[in-house]
This record gives C-alpha cells, sequence and structure tokens, in this order.
C-alpha cells in the first residue's frame, strides 16, 4: 500500500491490504477510480517507487532487493510497460521510437513492426515526427513500442484512453495475440474506459 | 547508439564545450610546455658537459665573530665527517690536515734571497689533481695554487720590477725549508715546486710527509680539520645548497652557483606547472558543471530510456564518449602546440648555449598522457554517477539477484 495511504481507514481494496498474485499466461483487469493509487501501484511494480508498505515479489524475491542491474535485465527480458503518460520521444519519428527499444534487444524484425503499422492505421506516420501526432496515434506507437521485447508481464497503464472502439478492438487483439505468443500475462488498468477483452479476473484497487 | 545520440545531444551546449575545450587546452600546454622546458634547460647546467663541471668543493665553517676575535678555528668534528658523508649527494670526504709546526720557507736566485714564514697542508692522494712525484730523502714535493702564481707574475713582480716566472722555471728553483717543532725541535728540508693546482688553494704536501712530520715535531698537538674537500656526484645538485645553508657550511668558491639556478629553475618550473594544474582542474570543472546541466535537462529521456530498459552504462556511453574524444583532441592539440613552441625555444636556447643538448621528451608524453587518463577517468565517473543518480536508491550496489531469479 502506498505509505501517503497509512493513516486512512476507509481502504476497500482488492489489492491494497491483500495478498495478490500475478501469474503467466492469464489476463487481469485492475479497475481504479481516480486517487486510489493506480499510477502509484504501476510505479512500484516497474521499479521506478519504492515509497510502499507491504512487500511485492518477483518470483519470490522480494523487488526491494533488486538492484539497477536485475532491474535492467528485468525490463528487458520480463517486464515490458505501456505507460500512462507514454514516455514516448516527441522528437524521434514513430518509426525511430518504436527502433529505439527493439535495437535494445533486437527482438523483432523490421516486417513485423511494418506490419503492426499497418494494423493499427498509421503506416503513413512513420517517418513523422512522433511530437507531431495527435495523442491517440502516441499511444499506438507506444504499444508498439512495449511488444517489442521478451516478455512474462505486460503491464498495460489505461492504453486506450484516447482511442475509439475500432482501434481499441485492434490493439488488444495485438496485445493478446503477442502475449500469447510468448505465453505471457497482460495486466491492463483502467479508469472507466476499458478495452472489452475476456479478462481472467477483475481487481477492483 | 545513433538514435540514442540523437536524443542525448539535444541542449548540449556549444559555448560551454568551446570554454571547455580551450581551458582544458591551455592547463595542459602550461603543464606539459613547463615540464617539457624544464626537461631541456636542466641539463646545461648539470651533468658532465654542463656549464658546470667541478665536482670538487671545498667546505668550511663560517667563521663567527666571537671565534675570530679569540683566534678559535672551527674544526669539523668526526660526526660531522661521518654526517657529511651520509649525504646522498657526496661521492667522498677528505680532510684537510695542517702543519702543526712553524714553517719557514726561503730561496736565493742570482743573488737575491727572500723567505717567509708559511705553513703546509695535505689532503688524501685521490683528491689532488696531479700525481706527487718521487723524492729524494730530504726533499718535498710541494703543490701551489694556480692563482699565486699568477698574483705574482702580475701583481707582485711587474710592481717591483721582479722578473716573471714560468711554471717550468718555478719548478726548477729550489726551497730551504725550515720546520720548527714543540721545545725547538727543528728539520731543514729542500723543498720543490712540483706543480700548480686550479683545485686545491693552499700549499700543498704530500699526506705521508704530513703525517710523517706532523707525529716529529708535534706529537703532543692534536688538531681537527677546519677544511673538508668534498667529492660531489652533481654539483648542480639543489639538495647541496640546502645541506650547507642547514649547516652553517660555506663553500671558497662560488662552485654552487649552477645548483641555485638549478634550484631557482625547479621553484620557477614547480610554480608555473602547479598554475596549469589549476587551470586544468578549472576546466574540469567547467566539463562537469556542463554535463551535469546536460543530464538534469535532459532527465526525462534519460528516466524513460531507463525505463524501458536501458541500462545505467548505456545511457551513460554518449556523454562518456563525448568527452573522452574531447580530452583526446585536447592532448593532441597539446602536443603539437608543445611541438612548435619548442622548437621555437631551442633555437633560442642554442643561440646562447650552442654546445646544449636537448632533453628527453618521454616524461612530458607521459605527464600529457597520465593527464588525459586521470581526467577522463573522473569524468568517465562522475557522469556514470549522475546517471545513476536519476534511478531511485538501491540497497545492494551488486548485481547477481537476476541470474537466480532467471535460473
Amino acid at each position: 500500500m502506498p505509505r501517503v495511504f497509512r493513516n486512512r481507514t476507509d481502504i476497500h481494496s482488492d489489492i491494497w491490504h491483500q495478498e495478490v498474485v500475478f501469474e503467466r499466461g492469464h489476463l487481469y483487469l485492475i479497475e481504479a477510480a481516480s486517487g486510489t493509487g493506480k499510477s502509484s501501484l504501476c510505479s512500484y511494480l516497474i521499479g521506478y517507487r519504492d515509497d510502499y508498505e507491504g512487500t511485492m515479489c518477483f518470483d519470490g524475491h522480494d523487488i526491494r532487493e533488486l538492484c539497477t542491474y536485475d532491474w535492467t535485465k528485468l525490463r528487458q527480458h520480463s517486464l515490458s510497460v505501456m505507460f500512462q503518460e507514454l514516455r514516448v520521444f516527441p522528437e524521434l519519428t514513430a518509426w525511430e521510437n518504436v527502433q529505439v527499444k527493439n535495437q535494445l534487444m533486437h527482438f523483432k524484425s523490421d516486417k513485423e513492426i511494418a506490419e503492426w503499422f499497418e494494423a493499427l492505421g498509421i503506416a503513413d506516420k512513420r517517418d513523422s515526427r512522433l511530437g507531431h501526432l495527435s495523442y491517440g496515434q502516441q499511444q499506438r506507437v507506444a504499444l508498439i513500442r512495449a511488444l517489442c521485447q521478451p516478455f512474462d508481464f505486460l503491464l498495460a497503464d489505461e492504453p486506450v484512453s484516447h482511442l475509439d472502439a475500432d482501434n481499441t478492438r485492434m490493439m488488444g487483439a495485438l496485445m493478446l495475440t503477442e502475449a500469447q505468443r510468448q505465453g505471457a500475462a497482460v495486466v491492463v488498468t483502467s479508469i472507466g474506459h476499458h478495452m472489452d477483452l475476456p479478462y481472467e479476473k477483475t481487481f477492483k484497487l | 547508439m545513433k538514435l540514442i545520440w540523437k536524443l542525448l545531444r539535444r541542449h548540449i551546449s556549444i559555448g560551454q564545450l568551446v570554454g571547455f575545450f580551450l581551458a582544458n587546452l591551455l592547463g595542459m600546454l602550461i603543464v606539459l610546455l613547463s615540464l617539457q622546458f624544464y626537461e631541456d634547460v636542466l641539463p646545461a647546467f648539470s651533468g658532465e658537459d654542463g656549464v658546470m663541471k667541478n665536482t670538487y668543493m671545498i667546505v668550511s665553517k663560517r667563521i663567527a665573530a666571537v671565534s675570530s676575535i679569540n683566534g678559535e678555528a672551527q674544526p669539523f668534528t668526526e660526526a660531522d665527517v661521518k654526517e657529511l658523508e651520509g649525504q646522498g649527494f657526496v661521492r667522498r670526504v677528505g680532510a684537510f690536515t695542517a702543519s702543526r709546526y712553524q714553517v719557514y720557507a726561503s730561496l736565493s736566485m742570482g743573488g737575491i734571497g727572500m723567505g717567509t714564514d708559511m705553513f703546509f697542508e695535505s689532503v688524501p692522494d685521490a683528491f689532488v689533481d696531479h700525481r706527487w712525484p718521487m723524492v729524494s730523502e730530504g726533499e718535498v714535493p710541494i703543490i701551489l695554487p694556480r692563482s699565486y702564481l699568477a698574483l705574482y707574475n702580475f701583481g707582485f713582480a711587474q710592481t717591483k720590477n721582479l722578473p716573471k716566472l714560468s711554471e717550468g722555471i718555478i719548478s726548477m728553483i729550489q726551497m730551504d725549508i725550515r720546520l720548527r717543532g714543540e721545545g725547538g725541535a727543528e728539520r731543514h728540508l729542500k723543498g720543490r715546486v712540483v706543480a700548480f693546482s686550479t683545485r686545491l688553494n693552499t700549499v700543498l704536501v704530500p699526506e705521508s710527509f704530513m703525517r710523517r712530520s706532523n707525529a716529529e715535531l708535534a706529537p703532543n698537538a692534536v688538531s681537527e680539520p677546519t677544511r673538508l674537500i668534498v667529492e660531489v656526484k652533481n654539483p648542480a645538485d639543489d639538495a647541496i645548497a640546502t645541506f650547507l645553508q642547514q649547516k652553517g657550511y660555506e663553500l671558497e668558491d662560488n662552485s654552487l652557483e649552477a645548483g641555485r639556478i638549478t634550484y631557482f629553475l625547479k621553484v620557477v618550473a614547480a610554480i608555473v606547472m602547479a598554475v596549469g594544474l589549476l587551470i586544468s582542474a578549472l576546466s574540469f570543472y567547467i566539463l562537469m558543471l556542463s554535463i551535469y546541466l546536460l543530464v538534469q535537462k535532459n532527465a526525462e529521456k534519460l528516466q524513460n530510456l531507463l525505463l524501458i530498459g536501458y541500462s545505467p552504462a548505456r545511457v551513460s556511453r554518449p556523454y562518456q564518449l563525448l568527452t573522452i574524444a574531447m580530452n583526446a583532441l585536447v592532448l593532441l592539440l597539446a602536443f603539437v602546440f608543445l611541438f612548435f613552441i619548442r622548437g621555437w625555444y631551442l633555437n633560442l636556447l642554442w643561440q646562447m648555449f650552442p654546445a646544449m643538448s636537448e632533453g628527453s621528451t618521454s616524461m612530458t608524453i607521459l605527464m600529457g598522457v597520465a593527464l588525459f587518463v586521470i581526467v577522463t577517468f573522473f569524468n568517465i565517473v562522475a557522469i556514470r554517477g549522475k546517471i545513476n543518480s536519476l534511478t531511485p536508491r538501491r540497497k545492494k550496489l551488486t548485481g547477481g539477484l537476476y541470474h537466480s531469479i532467471n535460473g
């Protein structure tokens, strides 16, 4: 639980104060209302912050004990994140934004990436600077980037907040296909508007 | 790497980097130039074929006002001699032994007779710049200072209308020598000047003769040497001047001049080098500030790279390569400038000292490379530290856990 909630007595959550396990090969949804600590939870899971109480473990190892090197390897091989705030690079083109990630592990071929651009309807924006694209288009680039690495867990933090129904469906399909191919788990968070996917378990934060 | 560079080169301030570059170049050049100049000029004042060749020095204790009134000489004790022998710059030490009896010498030449009270001294034979010839019993060989001959010829003889004497003529003259010791004991000898010395400024007789005559004529008098002859390894060694100053010893001639110049040169070179190092340190500071500012301005981008799986080492690399390249360029340019400036001042020096040989450049090259390595090392470490500070603080700093997770 986030440390700032320490003195609150009105916490009724499926996650805070509970023991929760995420496993490979499953699809989870975390539904949250504003101010329930969703962003904090994501920050803890990716090792960006550690101002929480309680214990989070990865394969039985307390993640507080992980060093910078461990986290780097974890982010390269096991944990892919599509950030709510995207964390893309506006001065690079859409294509370069994906390549920044892909050249790290050389996980996907240019052909596969091009197909995803096609499927999500942004093939014509490939060489445009990302800063010039709409937020919805940037979200799609961010998703493609998140899929360009091996992972056991894909954490998608409000992935479709700015997308229409068609694109939402396409993105969901892409995500699930890649996750299934890798046998990985997908954890989606949302505030209200969420992807219509066959979630196996839904948590209320 | 290309994409990373494209991302991270944003906010690089050309002005700051140029400032660093010039300051670092100046600092490096001053350090290397002072070192090289020192190396080039030093041989002119030291070494076998230097301006200063005399490796023999005559040392005495400073005569204090009180002792000059009561007539007491200040002899060297055995401990003094031992201490002097123990100094690193000393090759060997010999003591002057003075005659402890009265000496009267007279000569008659073409009907003119003259005589004078005088004295004898001796030093170990190894310190004498001539070999003692074999003489018959009742004769004693004498070495006079060359300056005495000049004094007689150009001072005394000229004003008194006396004949000028050459070394050859003098060595043919026999002197009558009378020694008078304790209790009126007397000995008569023939004396002959066998050589003139430039090294020893005294009336010199063989040490064996001195020992014998002292024992014979003054068996009870004991005297310790008041002057020492010292052979040093390198007369330009500034340790000599420091030691003599500290002990209150004096030299007979100004044979320490070279040592003083060398010392002065060393001090000046050290000061200039310190200024150079200071400028280098300041330029290092400029670079660090500039890079810190750059990291701060690009903090968000750097953090994003770290969060999508880039290691701190990998995102540090572009900035580290940038500093390595700049430092290497500075080193190279410093060497080029040094080469031209050295050519110019060597020409000047050769006009002054045509026999001068140039010093070695290896020390300077070594110094330049060492500075480059040290500065670059600290740059690299500082950049990495700054990037690491962008990630949350971890309890453990070593890796390894990941393998057990994946294993």
